[in-house]
């Protein structure tokens, strides 16, 4: 479905399509109720219940099917409309709809069946009231409709934004750069290493597993390790010996729980301002150490002279701060800067145990 | 005659995929391969291929720019951008039409692509470079049978002449069509007007000195000549640098 607002306002009108059978369908069904409801709850004795049933629906049918056709056909310019307007305009509508119907009713049993008493007791006799209940009825049931319309129709927003949030979330975890180059890599490892193009597939899937996984609140510092690991597997592919990575994490505990996602986005950062922007290439470190119950892990990248920090960048530590200050409150740090000629993240956190034994 | 490409990439993967696609197209031959902007601009001089597949993010010299500096050249060979993913290059490229591959590229769409390769025309390469904040890494400066690229970090003085511009820098002297004006918009910030012809790189500002006619002039690092400065350029040299 088709999100965009009309051109000139930024909260399109809710009108749902009559222009279709199935809403053709839908309001003959809504009538014939309609009708059964107004039917059952008037005292028909006069004329029996089913013929009672008849009229009313006839009538109804009438106002219905013309109704929709009117907002089918005046459907373009009310969508431009806003929505106070829109209402109005079609509140309006209808209640003139209604009064045209009433009237011609109320013409017709008066001249063509007037010889038939039994037919003339099934038109009403006089037009003032009959007029005025119908269209005080079609109001109210009118402007209840639309109430529903419009609920319905925020709500589908809703859940249409809340599905574009969660997209462009994912986006942030998986930059999209980083997907297309990856391909690019496998496509050309297929024709000349075979082998290592299927590892390569194998690191991806693993990638992705872990960035689709919705339990990443709570993993293992060697689990982390391994994504990271994963990650860098497959940069080194496409940047060679371009790409150095040196590992200063034995201090650190591996059974620590850590919000899952927290490492590899950093090195992700690192490779693409740190990294690829060189030449030459460069060496990203990652140092990890234990003191104190606290531990500290430090992701340190070279930056050229120009750089400015960019949007990518701050995204992933945005996530970053605000999963470890969801893990563990006040106790949660991130920083990051420029030092000179390098750019330096450092997360600490406490450390807590997991309680499922590693495997050795 | 067969069309000559010239390869354009920092990956390694990258540049062997597209080799073996072209290996496999009929009527295309390899001129050989570059793994930045500066080395895509010297092979161009050497090889003179018909085509380049030109990366769009690549360490050094980008390919926008290098595609910028291929157009001072009195052939400029055509070019095809190549991207894996990058939305704001895409968008250009589509509102210029100018030919570009997204990686992993197709061999069909590659084929389509080298069939119609074209030149870039001086206002499509404008419209592509405005609204990238990033200025030129070089200074093109056309030379006999080429090129001369001069990194900026090496030009000491931009200086007006009469048709031209000379780019004084640490390995000689060069002509240039660009004008002050615009070289003075795009590098700004390193750089400093210090008279009506004259633009100086300001980390090779050495002093300012007054005459005895009270004449201000510059002296440049490596520079023997010194440089006149205008009086109001003089005032505003002096409160920018606290001389």
């Amino acid at each position: 479905m088709k999100t965009e607002p009309a051109a000139g306002s930024d909260k399109p009108f809710y009108l749902p399509d009559f222009c279709t059978s199935r809403a053709a369908l839908a309001i003959v069904l809504i009538v014939e109720l309609t009708a059964l409801m107004l039917t059952l709850a008037r005292d028909s004795a006069l004329i029996g219940f089913w013929t009672d049933l008849a009229r009313t629906s006839l009538f109804l049918l009438w106002i219905g099917l013309a109704g929709a056709g009117l907002l089918c056909w005046l459907g373009e310019p009310l969508k431009r409309l806003p929505v106070a307007q829109g209402s109005a305009a079609v509140l309006a509508l209808i209640t003139g709809l209604i009064t045209v119907v009433s009237l011609v009713t109320f013409v017709l049993g008066r001249s063509t069946f007037g010889g038939y008493a039994s037919i003339v007791a099934l038109f009403p006799s006089e037009p003032g009231t009959f007029l005025w209940r119908n269209v005080i009825i079609g109001f109210v049931v009118t402007a209840l409709a639309l109430r529903y319309f419009y609920v319905t129709h925020e709500w589908r927003r809703n859940i249409e934004m809340q599905a574009t949030a969660r997209v462009h979330a994912l986006q942030a975890r998986i930059r999209p750069h980083f997907l297309f180059n990856s391909m690019n890599t496998i496509a050309s490892l297929t024709r000349t290493h075979p082998e290592v193009a299927e590892q390569a597939v194998q690191d991806l899937a693993d990638l992705f597993r872990a960035n689709l996984s919705d339990k990443r609140d709570t993993i293992t510092l060697e689990e982390e390790c391994e994504v990271a690991r994963t990650y860098q597997r497959i940069e080194q592919l496409r940047l060679g010996s371009r790409l150095r990575i040196d590992w200063k994490i034995d201090p650190l505990p591996r059974n620590a729980l850590v919000p899952g996602l927290m490492l590899q986005p950093l090195l992700e950062n690192a490779i693409y301002h740190g990294i690829e922007p060189q030449p030459e290439g460069g060496t990203v470190t990652v140092t990890g150490e234990l003191a104190g119950g606290l531990i500290t892990i430090v992701v340190r990248n070279p930056v050229g002279a120009q750089q400015n920090e960019r949007e990518g960048n701050r995204l992933a530590l945005a996530n970053i701060r605000e999963r470890l200050g969801l893990m563990y409150g006040e106790r949660g740090l991130v920083k990051s800067g420029r030092f000179g000629p390098e750019y330096i993240v450092t997360l600490r956190f406490p450390h807590i145990e997991s309680r499922v034994k590693l495997a050795t | 005659m067969k069309l000559k490409v010239l390869i354009v990439d920092d990956e390694a993967p990258a540049r062997e995929r597209l080799a073996s696609l072209l290996a496999e197209l009929e009527g295309v031959e390899i001129a050989g391969e570059a793994v930045n902007g500066v080395q895509a601009l010297q092979r161009t001089t050497e090889l003179t291929p018909d085509v380049l597949l030109l990366d769009v993010r690549m360490p050094g010299m980008d390919g926008l720019e290098a595609a910028r500096h291929l157009n001072a050249l009195d052939e400029p060979p055509a070019v095809i951008f190549t991207t894996a993913y990058d939305e704001y290059a895409i968008n250009a490229f589509e509102a210029q039409a100018v030919g570009y591959l997204l990686k992993p590229i197709r061999k069909e769409k590659l084929a389509a692509a080298l069939a119609q390769a074209g030149r870039l025309t001086r206002p499509q390469l404008q419209k592509l470079s405005a609204g990238t904040p990033e200025r030129r890494t070089h200074i093109a400066a056309k030379h006999r049978e080429g090129l001369r690229l001069i990194p900026l970090e090496d030009v000491q003085y931009f200086l007006a002449e009469q048709k031209y511009t000379t780019v004084k820098h640490l390995k000689g002297e060069d002509l240039i069509e660009d004008s002050l004006r615009a070289l003075e918009e795009e590098f700004g910030s390193s750089f400093a007007r210090v008279h009506r012809n004259a633009l100086i790189n300001v980390r090779y500002l050495e002093r300012i000195d007054r005459n005895a006619e009270g004449q201000y002039c510059v002296r440049l690092q490596g520079c023997e000549a010194p440089l006149q400065v205008s009086r109001r350029m003089a005032s505003e040299l002096r409160e920018r640098f606290r001389m």
